[in-house]
């Protein structure tokens, strides 16, 4: 029933006395937890190991007894080692006697014991062998509901090798009379697939439940057919042809009229589930299309806003290819998008907005009248502000600019500071997308006399913007910025965007030059490169136009960029210095060439992902607005994070010691990758790698050796590593030629790669170094991964940035054994080592492996 | 993919675990504890309900005093995430009444678990109606005792109607008196700028029903909507009748409505479940009938002095009265001292919320009342800035009255052994968010 809870439980050495079994562990779970001071408050711990205790004795004598009352004492037995195993305390001690005990005919007690077995089983599979017996026995009860229950059970046990009894009551619960029975089995299927893959096709489970799904009378029967046929091809596609065409066959005309002429039986989530299907039906015709919509119309008045807007997801991409009906789509979308937007908390109506942003988006002019839905309420919270915001910006045109740019301007003295911000900017958006910006000039001028640091700092960066767009308005704006003291503005971009245009517009400022001096005299204060930046070319510029006024503080500039501290600021001092010794006139042509306008500044997103999204529809992509291979493919998440996955798995493995101890793989996963930038040094070298689990003097004894031979390749295994270095052998001698050979073209997917890395313990970890050359060369991953994979090494996942990069290898013996070699290499480059794990198939061969693994990596750069 | 949520976790606002329910593998065990680092701990919480975090994204929820969070790993459906939330956090309500909090959830905690498990099986959502599931999950909430011997009655063919056809009505119910109830609620959002004009304004309404009936009853319900009386009239070939008609927006419907009747006939008719529930949702954005104008009047004297003054009218039949009327009045934060002068109600200030509070328990149709104040403020060293005035908020409930106009012309009950039933209907307009700047 229920996996694990939050913490894996270690499982308990068999050595130690049953009574403290318990304790231990869930001492070390609290630990785990990062908030342990909360629990961790030693009497409560005191009392609760002599709770658990007493618990198992009073289920004990419990367990026989058939006194009346006695199921009423049992509840409340149960309930409180329920308790225990929600908050975290692990009462896995007391398996037995809760197995004992289950032999009853209360049904609230049955499914708290299928709950605490379900939770249990999977760290303790010997024990879960217990339950199947009376688990099987309730599988073929009279009652349909105990059936259920305890066939439901039975498939979320979850070990491995208790699958071969799931597969007689699964195909009895397929084809059992009720219909609950069979709802449940049919999820069975999946949980088997998921166990193991292959029982679920020797049995033919997916060939049963095509047939159940056309031909069962009962609605949810069928949907959890769907939900699992889905699932299973869509993870088969990739490995077979047979999977590939079984997922087309859900999507053929047939299956997919069938569905909907059933749809209005089916509860509301199942309709969710089969409109999404139908969205990817491709149409045969246009009479198909208009039929399909024909019937799903009254869908978009459901009251489930999920269900109106799978709907929606489906007239919008059968008419992608007819303009004019994808049009008028768009046209009868919007009265339920705007009703699902005001109804339900702000999360759902979050969820609404941002697939009402996306349309927007795409089709800004439809929704130009209905601009006063978007304007924000005071008590929205700032997510949806930020997408009104966008909105608003985006639907501007001609006839309801002005109400919008009054509306933003509201916002701008917002109590809210980002979205004060975000409205200012909202408001220069729109001036850049519009032709008459007349009166939105205006505007934004007038937020410079509102005298607030942070809408002074946007509207000046806006001003900037704008006048690069439109050059014909410096004179107003020149006027007004120049009454802005340079004091009261902080920010750096805002200063960047000041100083850019007291050079800019150096000449129709009469104190452009002063000003600018008194801020070079500050030189030493000012932190952001990008305002010194600025300060230099402004300086420049000013000097070319007004040279007697401005030569004296341009010489402090250049004398201040030249000391500076910052690459680019001194080399553009230096630049800058050269060029006007060489010519005063070229300078001139170099630092303020005529301008043109900026006619559009660029898109942020491309067409195509923006394309990409939109297929995606009623999904996650569209709140991210990033296409869904961003954020759940593993190449394209962050570098830490498919190793954190890894390291839970191996953690998993090579947690049997019951000693208290942070979880690494958990800090990881914590760590943002800015973080873990900052302090990843010592966590690579040292100990704390996830899952690292080498004695500390071993680790030790190896820093100072490999600092001394730092630029040398080590070549070295486990056992002879001592004796070399007591002998102080050089380590120069190039590498033994290894005996072994790779495949060259070995192959391995990551989910394979993954359960793999899971399965097997570490064979080999070890620190080596990489020579100077190596870390010359290694400025992105891949240089080392086209390095290895000439070796018949090859990358599964890489990622990092300098200094820190972390590779997944594998290679594979060229004997037709098909065993497999895993790496794990983290290379920090600022120290010249390369932290690696070997698991392999063949443990045998893995310091052969190593070897010659060494040898590749000790090369690189060469 | 729709849900496919991984796990479904509860946290009270420390961050504890209340109820944690895993369904898949293929998250690792540590989720609690990344949501409570990563969003819990951070400024983060509240800046978005849809975070990701190291390849899993977690879509929460805060309900009272309670985080409820799905975690997935997929590529989910976000809006049926939050909705199944929400229609879980009903469910539960309907269990242990009323109530959803961490006294709530601790004490249920067992019924949940059962529940959690009917409601959704390896991540999928399964059957959410709480008509059905109380059939076979007989455990009541701790709240009511005595109730329990209902319990023990048998229900022979329960696992028949779990997923029945008619998924929201048990078959063979009996009472004795016969009753429908009607409820039109309506909620009226408005935006008025500080110079009086309205920005925005719109009515969200539900028709809410409780139904005592026995057996299958057919209901029909007629509603003065524009659709509805323009298809009548074709029908009838007969002029619409003078009188007020409203044009609906947009309407939702309780899935037992037979839509397509609606599309062809534009009647709303139903087998309604057992019980209370929402039949329909609407929206109107045209002819709108405000109930109160407010008329505020903010001077700002010197450095260290507020004149606030305001003017309510209530713009409603004379015979007809709010109840529960609060004007929020803000003012500056280094408010120090008040005095009020009001026609009625009492008024206070509110340091906690930086308001002026304003009360009035009865207010009659057709009448105005003021509330003026000073406001002292503490003078600061700071150089003056100019405050910026949140709006003014309004609270309030009108009953017998509905800002879109809308009324129930008829509701007909069809039942094959034609019993008599007796129908009420009640009408209130309440505030939804009422602001008016200033």
């Amino acid at each position: 029933m229920a996996p694990p809870p939050i913490v894996q439980q270690k499982s308990s050495s068999p050595s130690q006395p049953s009574g403290y079994v318990f304790f231990l562990p869930s001492l070390s779970v609290l630990l785990l937890n990062r908030k342990p001071l909360r629990f961790l408050i030693p009497s409560y711990c005191l009392s609760r190991k002599s709770e658990v205790s007493d618990l198992k004795l009073q289920l004990r004598q419990l367990a026989g007894s058939r006194a009346p009352g006695a199921d009423d004492s049992k509840r409340d037995l149960f309930k409180r080692v329920i308790s225990y195993m929600t908050v975290g305390i692990d009462v896995s001690a007391a398996f037995s006697e809760m197995v004992m005990c289950s032999a009853t005919s209360d049904i609230v007690l049955k499914k708290m014991c299928y709950l605490y077995v379900g939770n249990y089983a999977r760290c303790h599979p010997d024990l879960a062998l217990l339950t199947i017996n009376f688990l099987q026995k309730d599988c073929r009860d009279v009652d349909p509901m105990i059936r259920g229950l305890a066939l439901r059970s039975l498939c979320s046990l979850r070990v491995p090798n208790l699958v071969e009894y799931l597969v007689s009551p699964l195909s009895s619960g397929l084809e059992d009379g009720s219909p609950y029975v069979r709802m449940v089995a049919v999820l069975g299927v999946l949980k088997l697939y998921h166990i193991s893959a292959t029982t679920c096709f020797d049995s033919d489970f997916p060939a049963s439940l095509k047939n159940l799904m056309l031909t069962d009378s009962d609605a949810q029967v069928v949907a959890n057919c769907l939900f699992v046929l889905q699932e299973i091809w869509n993870l088969e596609a990739n490995k077979s042809e047979e999977a590939n065409r079984e997922r087309e066959t859900l999507l053929s005309k047939q299956t997919i009229y069938y569905l909907l002429n059933r749809i209005k039986e089916f509860n509301e989530w199942a309709q969710c589930l089969i409109l999404e299907l139908i969205s990817k039906y491709i149409p045969s015709d246009s009479n198909d299309i208009f039929d399909i919509m024909n019937l799903l119309e009254d869908r978009l008045q459901h009251a489930n806003g999920a269900v109106v807007l799978a709907t929606i997801k489906v007239f919008l991409h059968l008419t992608m290819s007819m303009t004019d009906v994808h049009q008028q789509v768009y046209e009868r979308l919007k009265a339920p998008l705007l009703t699902l937007v005001g109804s339900g908390s702000s999360e759902q109506s979050y969820a609404v907005l941002s697939h009402l942003h996306l349309l927007v988006m795409r089709a800004p002019m439809l929704f130009s009248s209905d601009y006063k839905h978007f304007y924000c309420q005071f008590s929205d919270p700032s997510y949806i502000k930020k997408l009104k915001l966008e909105m608003l910006t985006a639907i501007a045109n001609e006839s309801n600019t002005y109400e919008i740019v009054t509306e933003l301007c509201e916002y701008a003295g917002n109590v809210d500071v980002p979205i004060a911000r975000e409205s200012i900017r909202a408001v220069g958006k729109i001036a850049l997308q519009q032709y008459d910006v007349n009166a939105i000039v205006d505007r934004l001028l007038q937020f410079l006399e509102m005298e607030k640091d942070y809408v002074t700092a946007e509207t000046l960066v806006l001003v900037k913007d704008l006048l690069r767009k439109y050059p014909q308005w410096s004179h107003d704006c020149i006027a007004v910025v120049g009454n802005i003291s340079s004091k009261n503005v902080q920010e750096p971009k805002a200063k960047a965007a000041l100083i850019w245009m007291l050079g800019e517009y150096s000449k129709d400022m009469p104190d452009a030059p002063y000003i600018l001096e008194n801020l070079i005299e500050n030189w030493d204060d000012e932190n952001a490169a990008e305002v010194r930046l600025h300060l230099l070319t402004a300086a420049m510029k000013c000097f070319l136009k007004r040279p007697p006024e401005t030569q004296k503080a341009l010489g402090a500039a250049l004398a201040a960029g030249v000391a500076d501290s910052h690459q680019d600021v001194h080399d553009r001092a230096l630049l800058y210095y050269r060029l006007l010794q060489y010519d005063v006139s070229v300078a001139e042509r170099v630092v303020n060439p005529p301008k043109q306008a900026v006619s559009v500044f660029a898109d942020l997103q491309s067409s195509e992902v923006k394309d990409r999204i939109f297929d995606e529809f009623n999904t996650l992509s569209v709140v991210y607005q990033k296409p869904s291979y961003m954020f759940t493919d593993k190449e394209h998440r962050g570098p830490f994070e498919f190793s954190e996955e890894i390291g839970n798995l191996s953690l998993d493995q090579e947690s049997m010691d019951n000693a208290p101890r942070f979880d690494e793989s958990d800090k990881d996963l914590l760590l943002s990758t800015s973080e873990r930038e900052e302090n990843g040094g010592p966590s690579i070298n040292g100990a704390a790698t996830p899952g690292y689990s080498a004695p500390h003097d071993y680790n030790s004894s190896l820093v100072p050796l490999s600092s001394q031979t730092q630029s040398e390749p080590a070549v070295t295994s486990r056992t002879s590593f001592a004796i070399d270095d007591l002998l102080g052998l050089s380590m120069l001698a190039a590498p033994a030629p290894p005996s072994l050979k790779l495949n060259s073209k070995a192959a391995l997917d990551p989910g394979t790669f993954q359960r793999k890395w899971g399965q097997l313990g570490v064979s080999i970890s070890q620190e080596i170094p990489i020579s100077p050359q190596g870390v010359g060369s290694l400025t992105t991953p891949q240089a080392l991964i086209r390095h290895m994979q000439a070796n018949s090494i090859h990358c599964i996942a890489s990622g990092g940035q300098s200094p820190n990069f972390k590779f997944f290898l594998f290679a594979q013996k060229d004997d037709g054994s098909a065993s497999f070699f895993l790496v794990e290499c983290i290379v920090n480059t600022s120290s010249a080592k390369a932290q690696v794990k070997v698991k392999a198939d063949d443990a045998s061969a893995s310091e052969a492996f190593f070897a010659l693994f060494q040898s590749a990596l000790s090369k690189f750069g060469m | 993919m729709p849900v496919a949520a991984s796990a479904i976790y509860f946290l009270n606002l420390r961050g504890d675990v209340l109820i944690n329910r895993l369904y898949r593998d293929d998250v690792g065990g540590n989720m609690v504890d990344a949501f409570r680092i990563h969003i819990m701990q951070t400024k983060e919480l509240g800046t978005c309900p849809v975070r990701q975090i190291g390849g899993c994204s977690f879509l929460y929820m805060r309900i009272s005093n309670v985080y409820i969070v799905i975690v997935v790993s997929s590529n989910a459906n976000v809006a049926c995430a939050f909705k199944f939330v929400a229609e879980a956090v009903v469910l539960f309500k309907s269990y242990f009444g009323g109530a959803f909090d961490e006294d709530a959830i601790r004490n249920n905690f067992v019924l949940i678990y059962e529940l959690l498990d009917e409601i959704m099986d390896f991540g999928y959502p399964q059957n959410l109606s709480p008509e059905i599931l109380k059939l076979y999950i007989t455990q009541e909430g701790v709240r009511s005792p005595f109730s329990s011997k209902h319990s023990d009655k048998p229900v022979p063919n329960a696992t028949l109607q779990v997923t029945g056809a008619v998924g929201w009505r048990r078959e063979g119910l009996l009472y004795k008196k016969n009753e429908v109830f009607l409820d039109i609620v309506e909620s009226v959002n408005l935006l008025m700028s500080s110079k009086g004009s309205v920005l925005r304004c719109d009515v969200s309404g539900k028709i809410l029903m409780k139904c005592f009936l026995s057996g299958m009853p057919d209901l029909k319900l007629g509603l003065n909507d524009k659709i509805g009386l323009e298809k009548e009239s074709q029908l009838k070939s007969r002029p619409i009748k003078s009188g007020k008609t409203i044009e609906l927006d947009d309407v939702t419907f309780h899935q037992c409505v037979n839509l397509t009747r609606f599309n062809s006939e534009k009647t709303v008719s139903f087998v309604p479940p057992d019980g209370e529930f929402e039949l329909m949702k609407y929206r109107i954005t045209e002819g709108v009938n405000l109930p109160f104008r407010v008329l505020p009047t903010i001077k700002e004297l010197g450095r260290t002095r507020m004149e606030v003054n305001v003017k309510v009218k209530s713009v409603f039949g004379a015979k007809m009265f709010a109840l529960g009327v609060v004007v929020k009045v803000p003012v500056p934060k280094q408010t120090a001292k008040t005095s009020f002068q009001v026609t009625s109600g009492r008024a206070k200030y509110n340091a906690s919320i930086d308001c002026l509070v304003w009360k009035i328990k009865k207010f009659p149709g057709q009448t105005e009342s003021t509330m003026s104040a000073e406001v002292e403020l503490i003078s600061t060293m700071v150089e003056k800035k100019s405050w910026t005035r949140p709006p003014i908020q309004m609270e309030f409930q009108v009953p017998m009255f509905t800002a879109s106009g809308l009324r129930v012309r008829f509701l007909k009950v069809w039942e094959k052994s034609g019993y008599n039933t007796v129908e009420w209907v009640r009408y209130i307009t309440k505030a939804g968010s009422y602001e008016i700047r200033c």
